[in-house]
């Protein structure tokens, strides 16, 4: 089903944490709300589940306004980062709550509770009480509850951030999985944006309470919108060097680099992902650097440098070595680089 | 076996790992406490089955060694005065019973308001409302306007001078003020309301029927009931309500379903301790009630105003018979009274 947020905004008293939020979630599509705490990602997630009033602008689900409506005539499950799972209730229980409370047979919610569970793996502990169970299993339950009615659209705030990293990853699978499985529209809040690469048909970056880009994985990662997006994507994190831009040459230091564009501004960022750049000798290079650390990570070397005052990464070859503060290169091609205006953080396109 | 020095100073260590001369110490002064705090009882035991001249001729310790025990007072009070006790033992079940679920059931709710919905009046108008009101009183006691035209009168005023300066009134009270002023109407002495409340149910001919003490013992009760329902209401993750909320349950449901099963430990403490307090008060029934209505500890200070002096035998009997529905309770209600109930709730 879908989602549409229409110029929704939130304030807490004099404080706007929401601007004016517009975005459009497509039927069984996986969307992720990603943004620093504070971004209003999880403010949005929960005025669409309607556990917080609306400020401005209107909300609908299937096509019908929700704006006004309480959160259990939304037909929207929601997994909390907490699990929330019912302490006084057995696993199958809190499974079968929403059931209960839609009335169904005893003999129709137990069948049910059993599918789903056995859809989770958690088929053998539908007796416990949610305090013997381990983080991973609660948090099976905690989906297997959201599941079991089939909702319009599940709603998951940062479900994967208690888990520790090596079963976060298992189950980033599994939900992946599962999702395309079910095919049920579904919002994903979480500030990983690992987790909002891989998990996401689209994510909707948030910053400061505004959309910042709202583009599939791959496109917001090859070409954000502005700075922000360009440095909160990308493990590591987009490099970016200071200069000013003199008729389509960006001037940094004594280096000048040409950008194929013909703009004049007179704070600019270039940036450049680490994997796109060559560590190549100093008078090769296109921008002259400074060896500042190189570390081995395993499948390459990740060398930190200097440029200025800014510090890039790069990926360089497993082979690479070099000493401490040795002058090298920095080689890229022209249409690998990226151009911002530093006043507004806005990307400058080349003509 | 890593201890600070606070909790080597504050914390004993378990009475399993001390060694045997201080376990036998340990004993000695739990054996003392335990007879200590049990000896009333055994002394108010054995009274009831003393005679006259065993109590007033000297202190006896042991029924058939020190004494005779004689079932005289039992007799009278159970045979000769049957009728009288059983009343008074009535009225003080129904009346505790009746006030203590009124006392839970309004109190836990208010309280659970209290703890999850923000109230912000304005202070302004709520200033207004009470001066309006005592203006209404003003009215009907000292120039005789009918209290229904007061009233109405006083509503309209209040409403239309809300609607018209409420805005400008910035400064609000919030639910702290609110839960404040609740328990503050406790501060009160009750000697200090009672003439107030006999000439209240006087007005209304109330005096000395059930619904009186009971609507009294209600709302002395309350502010309790809301003070300490609140700690635990407050206690229990948002989260678990927000989710029976998405999970289709009403406001009521949530607070059915997830609230009161998660609070119960403390709605038993509770329930227990102002069962207490009605089974034993005595100074607001004493006003209010006069026959009908007696409870059990007017009964008791009766036994000590006759004109044959004080009856310690009769009085220790309604003592002991008083004694066991607050004991019985406190068994069924004591196992409901366990800690770790929100275990697993939520991770963290």
């Amino acid at each position: 089903m879908t989602v549409v947020l229409d110029a929704v905004s939130k304030s807490f008293g004099n404080v706007k944490v929401l601007h004016e939020l517009s975005l459009e979630v497509q039927d069984g599509e996986f969307l992720v709300l990603l943004g620093a705490s504070g971004s209003g990602k999880s403010t949005a997630l929960r005025m669409i589940a309607g556990l917080e009033t609306v400020s401005g602008g209107r909300i609908s689900i299937s096509g019908r306004d929700v704006t006004d409506q309480l959160p259990k005539n939304r037909d929207v499950a929601m997994v909390f980062q907490s699990y929330a799972l019912y302490p006084h209730k057995t696993v199958a229980e809190n499974i079968g709550y929403p059931l209960k409370i839609r009335r169904l047979n005893r003999t129709e919610i137990e069948s049910q509770v059993r599918d789903v569970a056995a859809q989770v793996r958690i088929d053998e502990l539908l007796e416990r009480y949610p305090r013997e169970l381990s983080g991973g299993q609660r948090q099976r339950v905690a989906l297997a509850r959201a599941m079991v009615r089939r909702p319009s659209v599940f709603l998951m705030d940062e479900p994967l951030s208690n888990l520790d990293a090596k079963l976060r990853g298992h189950m980033r699978a599994e939900l992946k999985h599962m999702q395309h499985e079910l095919g049920i529209t579904t919002i994903y809040v979480t500030h990983d944006q690992i987790e909002a690469m891989t998990l996401a048909h689209r994510v909707a970056l948030l910053e400061g309470g505004r959309l910042q880009q709202l583009a599939a994985p791959k496109t917001i990662y090859e070409d954000p919108e502005n700075l922000f997006v360009a440095q909160f994507i990308g493990s590591p994190p987009m490099n970016v060097a200071h200069g000013r831009l003199d008729a389509g040459t960006f001037v940094i230091g004594e280096d000048r680099v040409a950008t194929g564009g013909t703009e004049t501004v007179a704070n600019a960022v270039l940036g450049l992902r680490a994997e796109d750049c060559q560590v190549v000798a100093p008078e090769d290079g296109a921008i002259r650097a400074q060896l500042f650390a190189n570390e081995l990570i395993g499948d390459h070397t990740l060398v930190t440098a200097k440029i200025g005052d800014d510090m890039v990464s790069i990926k360089a070859p497993k082979e690479f070595e070099a000493g401490f503060d040795e002058a090298i290169g920095i080689a890229f091609e022209t249409d690998k680089l990226y151009l911002f205006d530093k006043d507004t953080g806005a990307r400058i396109r080349r003509s | 076996m890593n201890r600070s020095a606070m909790q080597w100073l504050f914390e004993p260590p378990s009475i399993r790992d001390m060694a045997p001369g201080t376990k036998l110490i340990v004993y000695a002064i739990l054996t003392f406490w335990t007879a200590f705090v049990l000896f009333p009882i055994y002394w108010v035991l054995i009274t009831s089955f003393k005679s006259a001249i065993d109590v007033n001729s000297g202190p006896v310790y042991l029924p058939f060694v020190d004494f005779q025990p004689s079932l005289h007072a039992w007799k009278e009070l159970f045979v000769f005065d049957f009728w009288d006790t059983l009343s008074a033992y009535m009225n003080s079940l129904i009346i505790a019973l009746s006030a203590t679920a009124a006392s839970v059931i309004i109190g836990s709710m208010a309280s659970y308001a209290l703890a999850r919905f923000e109230y912000q009046p304005r202070f302004g108008v709520v200033f207004m409302f009470v001066l309006v009101m005592i203006g209404a009183f003003v009215a009907v006691g000292r120039y005789g306007v009918d209290w229904r035209i007061s009233c109405a009168v006083g509503v309209a005023v209040f409403y239309f001078l809300a609607r018209a300066l409420g805005r400008h009134f910035k400064a609000r009270l919030s639910n702290g003020d609110i839960l404040f002023w609740m328990i503050s109407q406790r501060i009160l002495a009750p000697i200090v309301v009672v003439v107030p409340i006999y000439m209240m149910f006087q007005q209304v001919s109330l005096l000395d029927t059930h619904i009186a003490i009971i609507l009294t013992y209600t709302v002395i009760n309350l502010p309790i009931v809301i003070w300490l329902m609140y700690d635990f209401f407050t206690s229990i993750p948002i989260d678990l309500e927000e989710c029976a909320q998405l999970d289709g349950a009403t406001r009521f449901g949530v607070f059915w379903d997830i609230v009161l099963p998660l609070s119960r430990s403390g709605l038993a403490a509770t329930t227990l301790l102002v069962m207490i307090l009605s089974w034993n008060e005595y100074l607001l029934a004493l006003f209010l009630s006069t026959s009908r209505a007696q409870t059990m500890p007017i009964l008791v200070a009766a036994m000590n105003a006759g004109e044959r002096g004080i009856l310690w035998w009769s009085m220790s009997v309604v003592i002991i018979v008083m004694i066991i529905p607050v004991v019985i309770l406190a068994i069924i209600l004591q196992r409901y009274i366990s800690k770790g109930l929100l275990l697993g709730a939520v991770k963290g």
